[in-house]
């Protein structure tokens, strides 16, 4: 045993290691390569007939709900709170949806990820009141126990309230929050409702962990206009509208969960949407589309990863071939002593005529 | 007792002793022999060589006058300034034996007057301290010392602007984490360092002496201790500063002082008492004077002084001052005067360390540095500029923005104003993407390039290939900062004595009025049993011992026949500054003469005298007793031409030339006596080296005091030269014929070049193949081409040969060959390296020390191609790993308003650099071998890829960066239009982001990893799952708000699909072009690495002796 231990000490500060030399041999790039191939080419392949499969209705609204005496002022009326912002519209299924269909609201050039609304960094020095727009824009603290409902201070100016003089927090504060997305959409299909579920469509963990039970919304958007509302007799880990908005998407156009339709609908028939057009998205020039989509394990319509993995795979193919062809072509033995520099030298323009016989690029690479 | 002093002879083998010409050599009076005086030559001329002894196998090196003072001894001065130019080299002997001690530069010490002393000049005491720190100023020293680095301070600056609060875009603790890391780390390993450093001093500053107080000797702790005092010492202590001899107990004034812990040699050497203070004894007759000497300095073979003493003025020099550190032996005990205490001792000034240096490699990358901050500047400005642009468009709709709040409409007043305004806006957007990008400059490289290094300097100094079991001496790596250059040398500059042989002085042969002894045949067996003396019913017999020439052998012992023989011996035994010892052996009547002395030449004659019966037993100042051929004899010393001499050596100006008078005065009239031939063996493996190095494109340098002839003949043995060399000789004598040899050396060695560059095209390629010209010029020559228009002539013919072989230099021309390298070739950093057998001085003053020359090749050849290999790919790998995160952030930033906003979590962030890619890439750097050492070293032509700076260059970067730029698209815009239009939040796939860029990097790294052990495996591997665990914790707390995320994306295959496409996507330009390269363009690395897996090397290596063919050096 100890004669092993020496050993191995004196292997190892010899560098003389047990070690395992991979060498890039032609059988083990084409092998690799086909590999990599056969693997790639069938899941683009499967990925793309899974976001075929996907039926997807799409149908971008906040310009057509605003009636057209508004039309060169959109924001009087989507600020004026004697307007009508109820909306109908009308969508063709235009394949059979197999239940669950999912309803989302999509937003774009809406930065969610502003650094200014997305902030979570906890503290605040002197120069904060000279220059206040650093302001945080929401408390986690705050969202997950009654006990934090004070910790406000990085959600200025949405963060407190006066009462009698006293500094109450507004719960949930921030400007995520405050940003909170409220239109409303009522689904109906030959006049009969369809109903939308709304349990469920936030994280279980969000739920249980995040959002606290014992917190309660206090003095949320009052007085805005076409601001969102929220239930005050509904703890936070219940509104899951809001907890889906407060998880902040990752890119300007995004998509949330707005509820789920559990019946399924099929190919062409009409379904009647009345939009309750309250989200002032006209000030930013955000657009706002309602989606009706089923999905696959792959997730939505998206064909991009499935033409990726084509790609890909393609290219590997592709590789292996011209690959093969060019060992045959000019096949190089492995470890051959002629090709090293100082053997070579003699006969350097010959290895230079043959570079450009086969190809300049070949010759470009080989440069490098 | 009016004694009489010897004159000295510095040691030939003294490094940075002044040259002085005076061979003055001992003369003696014979009292009971009728002997009349003996002018003894022997030994010391080298301009007669016996050219009768044979040159070979081996070298016989005739006992040179003029001091080979060894090349890394020569660069030590380069801590000087002005000494190190090529012009100046040459001047400095001059100016410094002329130099005159000024008042302003002088240290006035009053001997045995402490108070007077100190009392003008504060001197410093006597306590040492090496520790940096107390307690107290630990805390505020040790960070102003760790932010001298640029790193810390560029950190430093990066963290201060995230704490402003317009700029926060990481958390204060997340900012400033991996600068407190770093810090502390630095902190405990300094701390660490520094307690030890005190334990040993206090135990130092508490050692006991014994001083004169009150003119009473008292024990005196060693801190205590003043200038200006007198200590006594006695045999076997250690000296506890530097101190000037006043009397010893040899009545002469003799001390013997052994250096080994100054220099690392163990011989003795002697010191002196000045005559004029022999006599006096400080505890009872008042002794006053005053010394004036030179400030304290780092030279400990050079002191200048002067006392006056008695009205009198007599001079000090190196001779007289016994260094702190050094051992009493031989002396009961000795008597000085402190002049240099505590920290102003020379043991302590030369405790300095080597200084640091930057490696060629290192100073390339900072080329490309700059580089990335200019990427840096780049993104940040397309970034602020995209924001004004951004905000400009919208400026009319800010107020109604939520996130501007340049009007709260909620309430119907305008209460916050968030806007800072359009030019400051863009400004802070500015500074804020500096802090995000931060990490393009590889700020952790150059924290892991001195972990690499320190692992490469583990693994070199416990190479059991380079252990000198001979001398016990592991290899030593001094320098930490410059292992890659070892794998980049093009010149290789030896000194012949000590580097080539082995320093251990044979006497071989002799010449004896004029009749040679040389062919006789040695008897090695039958004789060697050598002589020995026989003292009171003892046997005195030499340590070492000698083949000896039966003949003349006989001839000595035969009384009138062999007169001269005897006489020769005779001064053998005696004219040498050798002290023999004796040494107990388990034998009670036997005991050991060891002959110990500075110089190894006179070692060896005193030990050839003893073997023809001339058995040196006692030696002091004043008598010499020599036991001839069984009878005893006692010689006194004689005082000889005293009056002149001490004029000479106690004169401050032009000291140099009156010993010259001095010498000249009696140097004449001389009979030659004989000639003595001493043998200094080549060291094992020395021809095999040089032609390794040779093959390996290095150029060759050997200086050597030798004549032409014997060099070129020692060039033949040694391998540097071979029959197929076209030789060019330059030995002129004026600065016309000079010019005029060069220029036809300059248009022959093109000529040649032609002719061999018709054949091949990649002229300058390889080296070992381009030109074997072989560069012959002797030291005249160099005379008239050093410090002149010449030297560009020079360095172009040198630049073209592929060895040069200087021969007749003196030691200051050394200097300046080196310094005419250095000042041509701008990119050529002198890296120092030692050979054991040279004496420790020199090992003092290198960068790297070993025992052996041929340890050189597993060294450059082995090692420093490993170095090179693994730091430039490090290097590269450092800016791409970077690059590509910085990269992935900045794609999103054009996503986000250029808001700056992080979709990846400030944690991953921070610890992206520091735990999450930083192992792999470090263990790589120290475990990774590109080839296996057999192939190295046998086909030496391998190491021109480090020459060629085939591993890191600026294409290499260029490429790097492109690939770089692909990767990062792959990484990002993959999940991007992957969930494009989806419900993803943005922790989710900043998470995505994290786990796909840290494994792209990761198998990246693992894509071009050599060998590979379990340790590659389990970092690589590991860091990966490391990666995995830490975000999988950061989701796990739901303070943040990525609260669970992973665990959500973890479960829809897109996420893995994601994963998978980009860790292949990204790498196939990366593989398909390393790929075609290998396979159509190899290198010859890779080419060897083919035939080292394949087994095929035989024949590899039969291809490769064909076009190197070694011819056998002609004999002569």
């Amino acid at each position: 045993m100890s004669l092993l231990v020496v050993t191995s000490n004196s292997r190892f500060t010899q560098q003389e290691l047990p070690a395992c030399k991979p060498i890039l041999t032609p059988g083990w790039v084409i092998t690799a390569f086909i590999f990599i191939g056969i693997i790639f080419i069938p899941i683009g392949l499967a990925s793309l007939f899974a976001s075929e499969n996907v039926v997807e209705i799409a149908d971008r609204y906040d310009e057509d709900c605003v009636p057209s005496i508004y039309a060169s002022d959109m924001l009087a009326y989507i600020r004026s709170s004697q307007t009508n912002k109820s909306c109908t519209k009308s969508l063709t299924v235009p394949k059979k949806m197999k239940n669950p269909i999912y309803v989302y609201y999509q937003l774009d050039n809406f930065y969610q990820n502003h650094r200014r609304l997305w902030e979570e960094v906890e503290f605040s020095l002197l120069l904060v009141s000279v220059f206040p727009d650093m302001s945080k824009s929401r408390s986690d603290k705050q969202l997950r126990s009654k006990a934090n409902e004070f910790e406000t201070k990085d959600c200025s100016p949405e963060a407190t309230f006066l009462v009698s003089n006293k500094e109450m927090p507004i719960v949930p504060c921030g400007l995520i929050a405050w940003s909170m997305f409220n239109d409303t959409y009522g689904f109906s299909l030959n006049d009969k409702a369809i109903q939308v579920n709304k349990k469920g469509i936030a994280w279980k963990s969000d739920r249980e962990y995040k959002f606290g039970s014992d917190v309660y919304p206090k003095k949320f958007q009052s007085g805005v206009i076409g601001g969102a509302k929220l239930d005050e007799n509904i703890p936070l880990s219940q509104q899951e509208d809001l907890i889906v908005w407060m998880r902040t998407a990752a890119l300007p156009k995004f998509r949330k969960l707005y509820g789920k339709i559990e019946v399924d609908l099929e190919a062409n028939e009409k379904i009647t949407v009345v939009i309750q057009n309250n989200y002032n998205t006209y000030s930013f020039g955000g657009k706002k589309t309602l989606i009706l989509s089923t999905t696959s394990w792959i997730g939505g319509k998206n064909d991009f990863l499935g033409i990726a993995y084509l790609t890909f795979g393609g290219l590997c193919l592709f590789m292996v071939i011209s690959f093969i062809f060019l060992y045959v072509v000019r096949p190089r033995p492995l470890g051959d002593p002629s090709y090293l520099s100082w053997n070579r030298n003699p006969d350097g323009l010959f290895a230079q005529l043959r570079c450009r016989f086969l190809s300049d690029i070949l010759c470009a690479m080989e440069e490098f | 007792m009016d004694s009489n002093r010897p004159l000295l002879i510095p040691s030939p083998r003294t490094p940075a002793t002044q040259d002085l010409p005076y061979n003055t050599p001992d003369l003696l009076k014979p009292l009971s022999s009728s002997n009349p005086i003996i002018p003894a030559v022997s030994s010391m001329d080298s301009t007669n060589p016996i050219d009768n002894c044979p040159p070979l196998p081996h070298i016989t090196s005739f006992n040179s006058s003029s001091s080979l003072q060894n090349l890394s001894s020569i660069q030590s001065k380069a801590s000087v300034p002005m000494r190190y130019g090529s012009r100046g080299a040459d001047s400095e002997a001059l100016s410094i034996s002329q130099k005159e001690i000024n008042d302003e530069d002088a240290r006035l010490i009053h001997v045995n007057d402490a108070g007077k002393t100190n009392d003008k000049f504060e001197f410093a005491g006597n306590s040492i301290r090496t520790g940096k720190y107390s307690i107290l100023t630990f805390f505020p020293r040790n960070l102003f010392e760790q932010f001298h680095r640029v790193a810390y301070i560029y950190f430093l600056v990066i963290a201060v602007l995230n704490q402003l609060p317009q700029l926060a875009v990481f958390g204060r603790a997340a900012s400033i984490l991996p600068l407190a890391f770093v810090l502390l780390v630095t902190a405990v390993k300094d701390a660490y360092e520094d307690w030890r450093r005190h334990q040993s001093d206090r135990i130092e500053n508490n050692r006991l002496a014994t001083v004169l107080v009150n003119d009473q000797y008292q024990q005196k702790k060693w801190k205590d201790i003043r200038v200006g005092e007198i200590i006594k010492i006695s045999a076997s202590e250690t000296i506890p500063c530097d101190m000037v001899l006043l009397s010893t107990s040899d009545p002469t004034g003799v001390a013997y002082i052994q250096t080994i812990n100054l220099d690392g040699e163990s011989n003795l050497k002697t010191r002196y008492a000045k005559q004029e203070t022999l006599s006096k004894i400080p505890d009872k007759d008042k002794i006053t004077g005053l010394i004036k000497c030179e400030k304290p300095n780092r030279n400990i073979y050079g002191f200048q002084a002067n006392m006056e003493i008695d009205e009198k003025r007599v001079s000090l020099g190196p001779s007289n001052i016994i260094l702190r550190g050094c051992e009493i032996k031989n002396t009961s005990w000795v008597v000085g005067v402190a002049v240099y205490a505590g920290q102003e001792t020379k043991a302590m000034l030369n405790n300095s360390g080597a200084p640091s240096k930057r490696s060629r490699l290192e100073t390339r990358m900072n080329r490309e540095i700059i580089l990335l901050s200019l990427f840096l500047v780049a993104l940040c400005t397309v970034v602020s500029i995209c924001a004004g642009v951004w905000l400009r468009r919208y400026k009319d709709e800010l107020d109604y923005l939520p996130f501007f709040r340049k009007a709260d409409f909620s309430e119907g007043e305008k209460d916050t104003y968030n806007y800072s305004g359009w030019g400051l806006e863009i400004f802070f957007i500015f500074l804020m993407s500096v802090i995000v990008f931060q990490i393009m400059i590889p700020i952790s490289l150059y924290i892991s390039m001195e972990l690499v290094r320190v692992g490469q300097a583990y693994f070199m100094i416990r190479d059991t290939r380079m252990y000198d079991e001979a001398s016990d001496s592991r290899f030593q790596c001094r320098a930490l900062n410059i292992n890659e250059d070892l794998g980049q040398i093009k010149y290789v500059f030896s000194d012949k004595t000590g580097t080539l042989t082995e320093n251990k002085m044979e006497f071989q042969c002799a010449s004896i009025w004029g009749v040679d002894y040389s062919d006789g045949k040695t008897n090695a067996q039958g004789e060697q049993a050598g002589y020995s003396a026989q003292v009171d019913r003892q046997v005195l017999r030499p340590k070492m011992k000698v083949k000896v020439d039966p003949e003349l052998l006989r001839l000595s012992k035969s009384g009138k026949e062999g007169k001269h023989v005897h006489d020769f011996f005779l001064a053998l035994a005696a004219c040498n500054t050798i002290v023999p010892l004796v040494v107990e052996t388990s034998e009670p009547t036997l005991r050991l003469l060891d002959y110990q002395g500075e110089s190894p030449d006179e070692q060896a004659l005193v030990y050839a005298a003893a073997a023809y019966g001339f058995v040196l037993i006692e030696r002091t100042s004043g008598h010499i007793v020599i036991d001839v051929q069984g009878e005893r004899h006692r010689y006194n010393v004689l005082g000889f031409a005293r009056s002149s001499y001490e004029t000479a050596s106690t004169a401050l100006i032009g000291r140099a030339a009156l010993l010259r008078k001095v010498a000249s005065y009696v140097e004449t009239n001389l009979n030659i006596l004989g000639a003595s031939g001493i043998e200094d063996k080549l060291q094992q493996g020395v021809p095999e080296a040089i032609e390794s190095l040779r093959m390996a494109g290095i150029k060759v340098w050997v200086l050597t005091g030798d004549k032409q002839e014997t060099a070129i003949s020692i060039g033949y043995s040694s391998r540097l030269l071979t029959g197929k060399m076209t030789q060019i000789i330059i030995n002129n004598n004026s600065k016309e014929s000079c010019k005029k040899s060069l220029e036809d050396a300059l248009i022959m060695s093109k000529k040649l070049m032609t002719v061999s560059g018709a054949a091949n095209k990649t002229e300058g390629s390889s080296g070992a193949s381009v030109s074997s010209v072989a560069l012959i010029i002797d030291g005249t020559s160099l005379v008239y081409i050093l410090d002149t228009e010449l030297e560009d002539k020079l360095f172009q013919l040198a630049s073209k040969c592929s060895v040069v072989l200087c021969c007749r230099v003196a030691p200051l021309q050394k200097a300046g060959i080196v310094a005419l390298i250095k000042k041509q070739d701008r990119r050529y950093d002198p890296c120092h390296w030692g050979c054991g057998q040279e004496g420790r001085q020199a090992v003092m003053a290198s960068d790297f020390a070993m025992g052996q020359f041929r340890f050189l090749v597993p060294l450059l050849l082995v090692h420093g191609h490993w170095n090179y290999q693994r730091m430039g790919y490090m290097i590269l790998y450092n800016f791409y790993r970077n690059a590509v995160f910085v990269l992935v952030l900045f794609w999103y930033v054009l996503f986000t308003c250029f808001t700056l906003t992080t979709a990846i979590t400030e944690w991953s962030s921070v610890l992206y650099s520091v735990l999450y890619t930083s192992l792999p890439t470090i263990i790589v750097g120290i475990l990774d071998k590109d080839l296996g050492r057999t192939s190295l070293l046998k086909y030496p032509q391998l190491y021109g890829a480090g020459q060629r700076e085939e591993i890191y260059n600026a294409k290499l970067f260029w490429l790097t960066i492109m690939d770089t730029l692909w990767q990062s698209i792959v990484a990002f815009f993959l999940p991007l239009l992957a969930y494009w239009e989806s419900t993803i939040d943005g922790s989710s796939i900043g998470d995505l982001w994290t786990l796909a860029v840290v494994i792209l990097v990761n198998v990246h790294l693992a894509m071009d990893v050599i060998r590979w052990t379990w340790i590659t495996h389990a970092s690589i591997w590991g860091s990966i799952i490391a990666t995995c665990i830490c975000v999988i914790v950061i989701d796990a707390m739901p303070m943040f708000s990525g609260y669970w995320a992973i665990f959500h994306l973890a479960k829809t295959g897109l996420f893995w699909l994601c994963l998978i496409g980009i860790s292949v996507g990204a790498m196939i330009p990366r593989f398909v072009v390393k790929l075609f390269v290998q396979y159509y363009r190899p290198s010859d690395i890779q080419i060897a690495r083919e035939a080292e897996k394949f087994g095929n090397f035989r024949e590899f290596g039969g291809a490769e002796i064909e076009m190197n063919p070694i011819f056998d050096p002609p004999r002569r």
